[in-house]
């Protein structure tokens, strides 16, 4: 696909000589030249402008009529003015109209101070109204949603939020109703506006229609700081500005970064800061005397916990979860293998992947960035669902179809939110990722009859075949175009895919697909993985593997992975657990095992925000963690920037750095890191690992880098990316009268969410995702209580029933708190009315 | 009347509507010459010899519209604009119910020249008989092979589709009609893009008024350039008009485009009632600026109306006459402006609600002179500064209104004034209930 045109145009405004891109907006370009020319409707992230607001009119000689600079492409020698008495004028008339029925209510506003309708009609506006008539009156302010109140007297009809609904979330929700000057926005029918990315509207508003149910009335612009910083909550790491006022965050916005985020943000990144500031903080260090957790000081716990690592020495593991910084994970795993003498390390929940596959996985040469997804030729979204992993990915590709004509392919288990924007669409069944993988890998000119092989799989044949069509055949329209190569394709894929027993197995058929389809070491096409958790990625770079060191190192023999740990725990043979920011009743697999596991441990020492089940229960020390406002370090996306947290508030009560906290640790079993502050932490790791050689916190900024552009990233460990040859897969269990079971974490399933007393309405509860014709087999319908399980361990859930899921599934969620799946280890389970 | 008649010869004949009938006068014979003898350069050709302009309003050359749709080789649309909503035009309306297939065959040869496939006709949906008619007629000229496949054995291809708008004024203009057609929201587009490049689902799309669709297969017959001796150099052809307003004899009449203006009102509409006099008139629907009993001699053609500082429009005439005040036709076009305004952009939403608010306040005498300065300003903001021209299409009437009879809106408001009990000179009022507020003071 075509990306912006890097050609500069010549032109001249208000008798400036101006270069700017050629073919951008004049709106845009003219700030290329320092001049300011206001607008309401126009927003570039939005689509093409729709010339609506009338603000942004400009004389532009040879046009006898006054041109929207929001809508006119700036050409070479274009002659604009835009302060003659003319568009004054304009600007005048435009400005008196919109303040007609606007109320001034500006002392009362929350956007008072930062809104766009002030500034402009300061700058702009004629300065006094001839309107004398009624203003037109509404009921305010209405909750558009539990999030969002609506003012629909301050509404200036710019339509910003009606366009984001239709036009880059594709919720379709927000309309207009009634015509014109009786149209105001709403909702079909008044129902609420709930959508994953509902919280947008707020910061598109130009005026304080649209504001922060959360974020009303807690503070005025002259109250508050900026505070710039990344969200951890996902993998998407967005890059997100905190409002803080007196050491609390009351807000968050977008920080816009094209290579991230885009400038949008989910409803679970823009809310959940909430959570930073309720009472369940773990607060000060805690320690179990007499079955009870009792708050002690630092020097106790630090004693309590160095003492019960050193007796249990390499009898120990850790565990990371998604939020760990790099800092933190090179940390525990010096702590770990240098102090304890164990190689029980992981930060993956999924089994062990060999080292070499990770390095074929993730090379450089092979690595997509986020921005591919907009500019590809095809998109294959694989063994993942973006909405729920990364939810900001979701916004890009669907802007990739919609803008860009990106050819989409989705191979899921689970019906997929981008089905409909889909050209192919394969289901294979649950876990069957590896089959599915050999018989795409078969259709785009491998090994193997895609027949046999997608029948594993539980996909069509057809489907599979349409899917490889795409793939390969966006070359052609590639090689019309006349450039030459292959064409750009990114394959978007669930850390998933390469979890479970035949993981391996999985990511070998996807080296090798990506072999046919992908020009490695092309600018535009890749693999990206959406890692389970937040740094998934910076982890297993950090060295939080069983079976690989910082950087990928080589190490001596592997230690026990996730799943190991927690049975060996379980058998008694492990008698001391870390885990940092990880509980694993509600985080990781096979609930049951990890009981077990928990119960019977000598020591159980974690760091946490909140005190979970597991912890709870079975802790022995608490350490509690940094918020992610609070914490300074850096985490690496999934393609690969490194990018910098810095912290917005100051830790409250007894909370220390955590990277201190395993410092200091480390220093009492005698392995002493020498670290005493935290930029000297990210110094150790850009030291030891040797492809972020070089980076400075100073490089990282507010941007990040990304690596595996930089000449260190020749440091990556060489590996054969392929062509494997395969094993013949594993068949997807037949249901035989009971169900596939399908695993899945929703975007809302988090402790964040739970927390935040604006989000709570929307967390996650047990629901049985099944296909109409098993529901009808079982005699269920929809909203329906059941149990759902099999040899004994069943959850309780409601049935959701969903057109696209396939017959002989039913879909699970897990990480939450209660009748998570993880409950549940095998394949195959029944359902049956409560 | 000496003017040639072209469009409403013969058009009451009866059971014209039906296909036989039409056949019989040489109905689809231009279709067939077209698509059998002619190359759609050729049709174009005579098209741009003709001179014939845009009846729908704006008066656009209609060959030159039609030749900037791209040669490409992509889906390209025609769409007949029957959404006739301007007030006081009703003649697309008699052409429509009484001669379907001359509509049907001007579309054939029209989406011929412009090398569509697919074309529709967008009615207003209170035109709920004339669609009857047109859809009877078109499943007639499917049946008998001139919309379909391969149309009387030529390689051209035509789908029509007739599609009921749900009656907003928005949707006669075009780009808000392909947005409607679309299925969404009827609002104007933003132009360019212009439909011709990027139009109907993004296609390249030609769309015209009945009335110039209707025209065509007439100058296939005649030939452009015997078409082009019809009416004046720049404004070739014959109009028809629709006549309304304060007249004897309101109703269509075709007329040869330049012929004076009172020869239509007077001569073939018969003038105002008797004893009456012409105060003023609209001489192209309701968005035209208004013309006074002094431009009775103007020429009714494009160029003298524009010179005149008005328009010829949709080609309706709304005469006014001297016991209708002006303030009360100033109101009520206002109201339907502020009513089919759509509101996507700001002068127009806000200004029509406005100019609205303050002719009611005239109309009560609640007002001042200086409400009528501010209102003539306020369509000064309006005009030129819309996406579309509705906006335009309420401030330049009103404006001329202003303008024109602006001792009228003054003696207006005085007398509004003197006969509001409560505004007037008469005694001042003391009631305490009924000032608000004020009980018991």
């Amino acid at each position: 696909m075509p990306r912006p045109n890097p050609e500069t145009a010549a032109f001249s405004v208000d008798g400036l000589e101006v270069n700017a891109p050629a073919g951008m907006m004049l709106a845009d370009a003219a700030k290329f030249g320092d001049v300011e020319i206001p607008v309401f409707c126009y927003e570039p992230k939005l689509g093409p402008p729709v010339g609506a607001c009338r603000m942004c009119l400009v004389e532009i000689e040879g046009i006898p009529k006054l041109q929207t600079a929001c809508s006119t492409p700036v050409k070479d020698g274009m002659v604009v003015f835009t302060q003659t008495d003319r568009v004054k004028q304009a600007q005048e008339a435009v400005l008196e109209f919109l303040l007609i029925n606007h109320p001034l209510d500006c002392p009362v506003c929350d956007a008072g101070g930062e809104c766009p309708l002030q500034d402009i009609t300061f700058g702009w506006g004629p300065g006094r109204s001839r309107f004398i008539e009624p203003k037109r009156h509404f009921v305010k302010p209405l909750a558009l949603s539990p999030l969002i109140a609506i003012d629909r007297e301050r509404c200036i009809l710019c339509y910003r939020c009606v366009r984001f609904s239709q036009e880059v979330a594709e919720d379709y929700q927000l309309i207009l109703e009634e015509r014109g000057a009786d149209t105001f926005v709403s909702t079909f029918d008044g129902h609420p506006y709930v959508a994953p990315f509902s919280g947008n509207i707020i910061e598109l508003c130009p005026v304080g229609a649209l504001t922060s149910q959360p974020y009303r009335f807690r503070a005025r612009p002259w109250d508050i700081e900026g505070s710039g910083s990344v969200c951890t909550l996902c993998p998407a790491q967005c890059n997100v500005e905190f409002t803080v006022r007196d050491e609390r965050v009351l807000r968050v916005m977008a920080r816009d970064h094209h290579g991230v985020d885009d400038g949008w943000l989910c409803d679970k990144g823009r809310f959940a800061y909430q959570s930073v500031h309720v009472d369940q903080r773990v607060s000060h260090p805690l320690v179990r005397v007499d079955g009870e957790l009792v708050p002690v000081s630092w020097d106790r716990a630090l004693d309590e916990a160095a003492a019960a690592l050193s007796a249990a020495g390499s009898d120990s593991a850790a565990i990371a979860g998604g939020e760990t910084t790099n800092e933190e994970g090179w940390l525990l795993q010096e702590l770990v293998r240098g102090g304890l003498g164990s190689a029980n390390v992981d930060s993956r929940f999924g089994g062990m992947l060999p080292r070499e596959l990770h390095a074929a996985l993730h090379a450089p040469a092979l690595q997509a960035t986020v921005p591919d997804l907009e500019f590809a030729h095809a998109v294959l979204v694989l063994d993942c669902e973006p909405v729920d992993d990364a939810p900001i990915l979701d916004l890009r590709i669907r802007k990739g179809v919609r803008r860009n004509g990106v050819k989409l392919a989705v191979a899921t288990s689970r019906p997929s939110s981008l089905d409909a924007n889909a050209a192919a669409v394969a289901r294979f069944a649950p876990g069957a990722a590896e089959a599915f993988c050999a018989a795409l890998n078969a259709a785009v000119g491998g090994h193997g009859v895609v027949a046999e092989l997608a029948a594993a799989a539980g996909a069509q044949a057809a489907d599979v075949l349409a899917l490889a069509q795409l793939l390969t055949g966006a070359g052609d329209a590639r090689s019309a175009g006349g450039s030459q190569g292959r064409a750009d394709i990114v394959i978007v894929y669930g850390e998933r895919l390469t979890h479970g027993a035949r993981g391996e197995h999985a990511a070998r058929a996807l080296l090798n697909v990506a072999g046919h389809v992908v020009s490695a070491g092309h600018d535009g096409s890749g693999l990206l993985e959406l890692p389970a958790g937040t740094n998934g990625r910076g982890l297993r770079e950090a060295g939080m593997l069983p079976n690989a060191g910082p950087g990928l190192a080589e190490i001596g023999p592997a230690g026990l992975d996730t799943g190991a740990i927690g049975a060996a725990a379980a058998a008694g043979a492990l008698s001391a657990l870390y885990l940092l920011h990880v509980d694993p009743l509600r985080d990781l697999p096979s609930r049951r095992t990890w009981r077990t596991a928990l119960q019977r441990a000598d020591s159980v020492i974690a760091h946490a925000e909140f005190l979970s089940e597991g912890l709870w229960e079975h802790a022995t020390v608490v350490f509690p963690s940094e918020s992610y406002a609070e914490k300074e370090g850096t985490i690496t996306h999934p393609d690969g920037r490194v990018q910098r947290l810095r912290p917005a508030i100051a830790r409250p009560d007894a909370v220390r750095a955590e990277w201190n906290v395993l410092a200091d640790l480390s220093r009492r079993l005698g392995h002493d890191p020498g670290i005493l502050s935290g930029p000297m932490a990210s110094a150790k790791l850009f030291e030891a690992v040797p492809f972020y050689a070089g980076i400075t916190l100073d490089e990282l900024g507010g941007r990040g880098l990304r690596w595996p552009a930089r000449p260190a990233s020749a440091a990556w460990p060489a590996a054969d990316g392929g062509p494997f040859g395969l094993e013949s897969p594993q068949q997807a269990p037949t249901p035989n009268g009971s169900l596939r079971l399908g695993r899945f974490r929703s975007i809302w399933a988090a402790a964040e969410v739970e927390l935040s007393p604006a989000l709570k309405f929307l967390r996650a509860h047990q629901r049985a995702e099944l296909s109409p014709a098993d529901a009808r087999r079982l005699g269920l319908a929809h909203g329906d209580r059941v149990t759902v399980g099999s040899n004994g361990s069943r959850v309780s859930a409601t049935v959701a029933l969903r057109s696209g899921v396939p017959e002989g599934t039913v879909f699970l969620e897990q990480g939450i708190a209660q009748d998570s799946a993880s409950e549940l280890d095998d394949d195959l389970v029944e359902v049956s009315p409560a | 009347m000496s003017s040639p008649t072209i469009l409403l010869a013969g058009i009451d004949e009866p059971g014209l509507n039906t296909i036989d009938v039409y056949r019989s006068h040489g109905g689809y014979d231009m279709a067939r010459k077209a698509l059998t003898e002619m190359t759609p350069q050729t049709v174009l050709d005579e098209l741009l010899a003709s001179g014939l302009r845009g009846r729908g309003g704006a008066g656009f050359p209609s060959g030159k519209k039609i030749s900037f749709i791209p040669k490409a080789n992509v889906d390209k649309y025609l769409v007949c604009n029957a959404d006739e909503s301007e007030p006081g035009t009703f003649k697309d309306r008699e052409l429509m119910q009484k001669s379907p297939h001359m509509l049907i065959e001007g579309i054939i040869i029209g989406a011929y020249a412009a090398g569509a496939n697919r074309s529709f006709i967008y009615i207003r949906g209170e035109y709920a008989e004339q669609a009857d008619i047109i859809d009877a007629a078109l499943v007639e000229a499917t049946e008998a092979g001139f919309i379909g496949q391969n149309i009387m054995g030529s390689a051209f291809s035509l789908s029509l589709v007739l599609h009921r708008g749900a009656g907003a004024y928005i949707c006669g203009e075009e780009t808000g009609l392909l947005d409607s057609l679309e299925g969404k929201r009827g609002n104007p587009r933003l132009k360019p893009p212009f439909p011709a490049n990027q139009g109907l689902y993004q296609g390249p799309t030609v769309i015209n008024n009945v009335e110039t669709l209707m025209t065509m297969p007439h100058i296939l017959r005649m030939g452009g350039a015997e078409y082009a001796k019809i009416g004046t150099e720049t404004s070739a052809g014959t109009k028809v008009v629709s006549v309304s307003g304060n007249v004897q004899r309101p109703g269509n009449y075709e007329i040869e485009l330049g012929i004076s203006s009172r020869e239509i009102i007077y001569g073939l509409a018969g003038g105002p009632p008797e004893g009456r006099e012409v105060k003023f008139w609209f001489p192209g629907g309701s968005s035209s600026p208004v013309l006074t009993k002094d431009d009775l001699d103007v020429p009714y053609d494009f160029d003298s109306l524009a010179k005149a500082k008005s328009m010829l429009g949709s080609g309706a005439i709304i005469v006014v006459d001297d016991t209708v005040p002006v303030v009360s036709v100033a109101l009520k076009l206002a109201k339907f402006y502020k009513h089919e305004s759509c509101g996507k952009c700001t002068p127009c939403r806000e200004g029509t609600r406005w100019t609205v608010s303050m002719l009611e306040r005239v109309d009560q005498g609640l007002a001042t002179p200086m409400d009528l300065d501010i209102m003539a300003s306020v369509q000064e903001q309006i005009i030129g500064n819309c996406l579309c021209v509705l906006g335009d299409a309420m401030a330049m009437p009103i404006g001329s209104m202003v303008a024109k009879f602006r001792d009228e809106f003054e003696a207006h408001i005085e007398a509004a004034r003197a006969a509001n009990p409560w505004l007037g000179d008469a005694e001042p009022d003391t009631d305490p209930v009924l000032i608000q507020g004020a009980a018991g003071a």
